[in-house]
């Protein structure tokens, strides 16, 4: 029965049960209020439809995490990846796939400029990629003007609101077609989700990038690549960003300069909620996820209630605030009681020692001696 | 009948699950030297922690020159003249040296800082260590030992009657600590009573007059003079029962075999001119020098992180030509131990599974770079189980260890990797009698097993009691090579002469 109890405890701890918990909890109460909010075609869709969108720029975004960095041009690179494709499919006529893949090799171009630069000049990434994101403001818009009529690239491949714009009602065997509450365009997402779960979890490349974030100088004198892992995930923050420039351009019908210009902000919280740590070396794709539909799920709830976009974002804010706040509190005061005041030298007792996410919390003694310094 | 400069009384600090102090008792009297002594965990820095008010004790007193006190922070105790340098290095990385030793009272100038003063009183604590660095020096550009020295300045800033010194030696070097012995016998002959921690015997047994040994928490002996006791005698009651005195195995070496690292007449855009030693398989060559000499810097060219201007390096007798520690591994089975642990060693934050494997992972990724976990985990657990290592359970954080299995762990990732050439770079700084008895016979049989080990230490007892071979930098240039007999008189005479070549040793040395 203790042994119940400790673990539902334990469970219970973890920041991702919590944000599940938050979430199921939000559905029923919005649910139960407003019936409609439980509207298939006209609410739960377009709320998956975003929040699989969303959870791609999350991805891209923690992917830079990861190691430590940031991509503040997530947005910028999402629309120049939409662009390439915009103009593929508009002007060369290609196919859908083809021409996403070009899109995609785009992204991940501008995304290996960037990781190139930075570890090249040893510029920090928040620099970096914000002057990347300038330039590509700059430019993107140029290219449509110069390249489309009406500044947007309309044309549709066969395929493109298949995947961008429809159900699974769509989908039949026979008679029987599946749910209206449910796009298409969760597919691709749950395709991404998979393969970064599978980098980060299952692969060396991913070990090697999370070490890399970790500490990166005995990173580099453990015999890790440090500089090729650093472009890598540059790289791969581009493509995913491309990825969800193209979500965007298929749920809406076409490929715009406004494509990714809401990203940025949205990109940090998911991975934020979700427990990734801003310093590098942990990450959760799971999390990500479930920050993303959060705050999804509470901006649409409001919506329903009729709150306006403005008093919305204020909101939101405050909740991100209060519940990031909380996190951190239960982060340090799980700290204090643990490792702050542990004699030196001696090992620490580890309450659970197979929950490495609990364990995380405890900050190692040279962070703590930082932070005394910093009180000092 | 002077009154004692520091006087501590049952003084007991409990942590959850731990008595860090039990009834611990001390008495520091003006004047004096006074060794404190004790494995890791046995209670020193707590007990240092508390008379400097960064810790509050649970019960017992503290009395300052007779006088009872109650220390809210650090900066009560500073106020009541003690200075403290802590075992953890406590420099903000960001500033320069100036503002590192004048941080916990800045001069002032009405509302601002008065920075010429800072520069003045900087170079004044500098000066009294000889130490030639400019107080505008950003910390960044520091060694670990003039970090250290930094540190010991830092607590010299102050005026103080009563010193607390924890660990200033650990990861300086033999010239280094006399110049801080000899400011210590300055403050001595002033009155200022000293209390001085260190885990090197030697130092203690030269420089203390008297000594209080703690034992998980509890006095085991109480501020006796330092003159009744022999080395042993101190081990025995740090670690509670008798302990073999360290004593050099019988080993030889099979020189006839082809050097499994030799380097050639190498020089180095670190500054290293016409560096020339062979290392063997089986043997332990010791690379003694002092801080500053190059030892590191020399680790660091090998594995190609230093550019070579001429000279060649040779891998079992062909010339080769290492680009990044990821050759040095994978092609040449050469592997580094950092010096500095906790920065370059080990992944604090990452489960042990990964600070270990980090090495391998590479040799066991199979199709698409997977790497198996149980794989991964089995090899870990071979050297878990291989070194001894004390952990919970795989996914504990290296963080979470103590400083002696983090050094063991940054030791298994590279014997999980079969390296045949092991470069040590300071293997016992800050660890324990007992567990550094315990490297050096894993040391030993590495060598036994066939390892070419490239030991680099500034600790002068651990090279003659270690080494087969020691060769002697001083600048950037090897100055000697002597074979090892494991005679501390002798060896140490040997080596100071190598060093200072023109003058005579140093007295006490």
């Amino acid at each position: 029965m203790t042994t119940v109890m400790a673990r539902v405890k334990k469970t219970a701890a973890n920041p991702r049960v919590f944000l599940l918990f938050l979430i199921v909890l939000l559905v029923v109460l919005f649910g139960s209020l407003k019936p409609a909010f439980l509207n298939g075609p006209f609410v739960l869709a377009p709320l998956m439809s975003s929040i699989a969108i969303f959870t791609v720029v999350g991805l891209a975004q923690m992917v830079a995490l990861s190691v430590g960095h940031m991509n503040l041009a997530v947005g910028q690179m999402a629309s120049l990846g939409a662009m390439v494709m915009g103009l593929c499919y508009d002007v060369f006529r290609m196919p859908l796939i083809l021409g996403l893949l070009v899109g995609l090799v785009a992204g991940a171009a501008v995304g290996a400029l960037t990781g190139w630069i930075i570890v090249k000049t040893g510029v920090n990434s928040f620099i970096v990629t914000l002057a990347m994101s300038f330039a590509l403001i700059g430019l993107v818009p140029a290219m449509y003007s110069w390249l489309s009529e009406g500044a947007a690239f309309t044309s549709k491949p066969a395929g493109l609101d298949l995947i961008g714009r429809q159900t699974f009602a769509s989908i039949c065997m026979g008679n029987t077609c599946g749910t209206d509450a449910v796009p298409l365009i969760i597919l691709p997402a749950i395709l991404i989700m998979g393969l970064v779960w599978y980098l980060y979890s299952r692969t060396r490349l991913g070990r090697e990038i999370l070490v890399t974030g970790s500490n990166v100088k005995a990173a580099e004198l453990s015999g890790v690549p440090t500089g090729r892992r650093l472009m890598f995930v540059h790289t791969l923050s581009g493509t995913l960003a491309a990825a969800a420039g193209f979500m965007v351009a298929a749920s809406v019908g076409s490929f715009t300069p406004a494509i990714g210009s809401e990203f940025m902000l949205p990109s940090f919280v998911g991975p934020i909620l979700g427990g990734t740590l801003l310093a590098g070396g942990f990450v959760s794709v799971i999390g990500t996820f479930l920050g993303i539909t959060l705050t999804l799920v509470i901006r649409k709830g409001l919506d329903l209630f009729g709150v306006g976009l403005e008093t919305m974002n204020v909101l939101l804010g405050v909740i991100l605030l209060v519940a990031l706040s909380t996190e951190r509190f239960r982060l340090a005061s799980g700290g204090r009681r643990r490792g702050g005041e542990r004699p030196s030298g001696e090992p620490a007792q580890t309450d659970d020692p197979d929950q490495p996410d609990e364990a995380l919390k405890d900050p190692p003694e040279s962070v703590q001696t930082e932070d005394k310094e910093l009180a000092r | 009948m002077t009154v004692p400069a520091l006087e501590i009384k049952n003084l007991t600090k409990t942590f959850p699950g731990v008595k860090a102090l039990d009834r611990a008792t001390l008495t520091l009297m003006p004047g004096t030297v006074h060794a404190l002594m004790g494995e890791n965990g046995a209670g020193k820095s707590t007990l240092i922690k508390v008379v400097t008010g960064i810790l509050h004790g649970d019960s017992g007193t503290i009395n300052v020159f007779g006088e009872n006190v109650h220390f809210d922070g650090p900066t009560d105790a500073m106020d009541a003249g003690i200075g403290v340098v802590h075992q953890e290095r406590n420099v903000v990385r960001g500033f320069t040296v100036g503002e590192n030793i004048c941080l916990s009272k800045m001069p002032r100038k009405g509302p601002l800082v008065d920075w010429p003063e800072v520069k003045i009183q900087a170079k004044r604590c500098l000066d009294m260590l000889d130490l030639a660095i400019d107080p505008d020096t950003p910390m960044t550009e520091l060694s670990a030992a003039q970090t250290q020295l930094v540190e010991i300045a830092r607590g010299l800033y102050t005026e103080t009657r009563v010193l607390l010194l924890d660990e200033p030696t650990a990861s300086i070097s033999v010239d280094e600590a006399m110049r801080l012995f000899r400011v210590i016998e300055r403050l001595k002959a002033e009155g200022t009573a000293i209390l001085f921690v260190s885990h090197k015997l030697e130092e203690v047994f030269e420089h203390c007059d008297s000594i209080t040994v703690l034992r998980d928490g509890k006095t085991v002996v109480e501020s006796q003079p330092l003159a009744g006791f022999t080395r042993d005698e101190v081990i025995d009651k740090m670690v509670g029962r008798a302990l073999a005195h360290l004593e050099a195995p019988q080993r030889s070496v099979d020189m006839t075999t082809v050097p499994a690292l030799a380097l050639n007449a190498l020089s180095t855009t670190a500054g290293h001119r016409n560096v020339s030693f062979e290392l063997r398989r089986g043997e332990i060559l010791g690379l003694y020098g002092l801080v500053g000499a190059g030892r590191t810097e020399l680790a660091r060219s090998i594995l190609g992180l230093e550019g070579v201007v001429a000279g060649t390096v040779k891998v079992k007798g062909e010339d080769v030509r290492i680009r990044s520690v990821r050759e040095a591994l994978q092609k040449y089975r050469i592997g580094y131990v950092t010096e500095n642990r906790k920065e370059e060693g080990v992944f604090l934050l990452q489960p042990i599974t990964t600070n270990i494997a980090v090495t391998v992972w590479s040799k066991l990724a199979k199709f698409m770079g997977y790497v198996p976990a149980k794989d991964e985990q089995s090899l870990v657990a071979e050297q878990v189980a291989q070194l001894d290592i004390k952990i919970s359970s795989q996914d504990q954080m290296a963080g979470q260890l103590s400083g002696g299995n983090q050094q063991k762990v940054s030791l298994a990732k590279w014997l999980a990797a079969n390296t045949e050439v092991l470069i040590i770079d300071e293997p016992t700084v800050g660890i324990d009698v007992r567990t550094k008895r315990s490297f050096y016979d894993l040391i030993w049989k590495l060598a036994d097993e066939g390892m070419a080990i490239l030991l680099i230490s500034s600790d002068l007892s651990e090279m003659i009691t270690l080494a087969d071979r020691i060769a002697v930098m001083e600048r950037f240039v090897v100055r000697g090579e002597i074979e090892n007999t494991h005679h501390y008189e002798e060896m140490s005479q040997a080596v100071i002469r190598l060093i200072h070549p023109t003058s005579t040793p140093a007295a006490g040395e």
